[in-house]
């Protein structure tokens, strides 16, 4: 990518590095730091002062913003999300975001609906259905 | 947005840590790399190194003729935290001033909201102050934002990132 101000998360400009990174959505985020902590509560009675603070911070920003909660919904949001030809960033934007409405799915990623991908309001509807009834079910 | 990543990173062991028995070396080098992560918070490249995951590789050890510290040559993934340009995010409120306001998103303090960038809410001064719409919608403290990221700066200094946002679009603001 040339130059930081072309840098554009809505319209997937986000540098080539970033978008072959695996991106993690706030609740896959919770599921790792919380098993983290655990670990080092068994190896130390005062955890929190082994841990930095970019993860004090982290932990409780992910538990605050995780709109999924029990680690086999957690999957199962990857799961669904994945079939849909997403960029892992869009997959994490939205599964974070839960938009509730197509027009609010597009507001939040535009890249959706950007020409030449084939991403028809039908289709995200269904997407978003099958997000809901995650929640629902959980 | 929370990035996996996987990066190369050269560990240097003493010699009184060092043993023959595999786990134990690896103990302290993650031990280590747990102490480096603490000291660096973060880059302007990979962003706020939240938490080592696994360690991948370890490479063949070089002897230091001076120390007989042994270096480590690793390869191992982490989580990071980085903003990126255009990114939708939710912030906490922390401070509410005249001019805009003042939110924190995950490692990173100062998302700075200008009253500009909200057009449609206005300050509502008071002991507690905040920021209100004609829909009575409120921007007040502890109240979770959604924003989108206008532009992200490297603060060297400091090893951090300041955020501009903008309550600018569909569908942001109050949650």
């Amino acid at each position: 990518m040339s130059g930081e101000e072309e840098e554009n998360a809505a319209e997937l400009k986000i540098g080539d590095e970033f978008l072959k990174a695996k991106c993690l959505m706030n609740c896959e985020v919770a599921l790792i730091l919380d098993r983290k902590y655990e670990q080092l509560q068994q190896m130390s009675n005062d955890p929190m002062n082994q841990v930095s603070q970019v993860f004090e911070k982290s932990l409780q920003y992910v538990k605050r913003f995780s709109r999924y909660k029990n680690p086999d919904a957690v999957r199962q949001v990857r799961e669904i999300l994945s079939r849909y030809q997403l960029a892992e960033f869009e997959l994490c934007v939205l599964g974070n975001l839960c938009p509730e409405t197509v027009e609010e799915a597009i507001a939040m990623v535009p890249s959706i609906k950007t020409k030449g991908r084939a991403h028809e309001d039908d289709a995200i509807e269904k997407m978003l259905n099958d997000l809901s009834l995650i929640k629902k079910f959980e | 947005m929370y990035l996996k990543v996987e990066l190369p990173r050269n560990v240097v062991i003493p010699p009184d840590q060092l043993d023959g028995e595999g786990l134990i070396l690896q103990r302290s080098i993650i031990i280590r790399l747990l102490e480096d992560f603490s000291s660096r918070k973060a880059t302007q490249e990979h962003g706020y190194f939240v938490a080592p995951t696994t360690l991948e590789r370890i490479g063949e050890g070089k002897v230091r003729q001076d120390s007989g510290d042994v270096l480590f040559p690793v390869v191992f993934t982490c989580i990071t935290f980085k903003p990126f340009r255009g990114e939708i995010l939710r912030g906490v409120v922390n401070k509410i001033m005249k001019q805009g306001v003042f939110l924190s998103c995950g490692p990173i303090e100062k998302v700075y909201l200008a009253a500009q960038k909200m057009a449609d809410y206005h300050h509502v001064p008071g002991e507690n102050p905040i920021f209100m719409n004609d829909k009575h919608s409120r921007i007040e403290k502890d109240v979770e934002v959604r924003f989108m990221v206008l532009g992200t700066k490297w603060i060297e200094t400091d090893r951090e990132f300041q955020i501009l946002g903008s309550l600018e679009g569909d569908y942001l603001g109050p949650v």
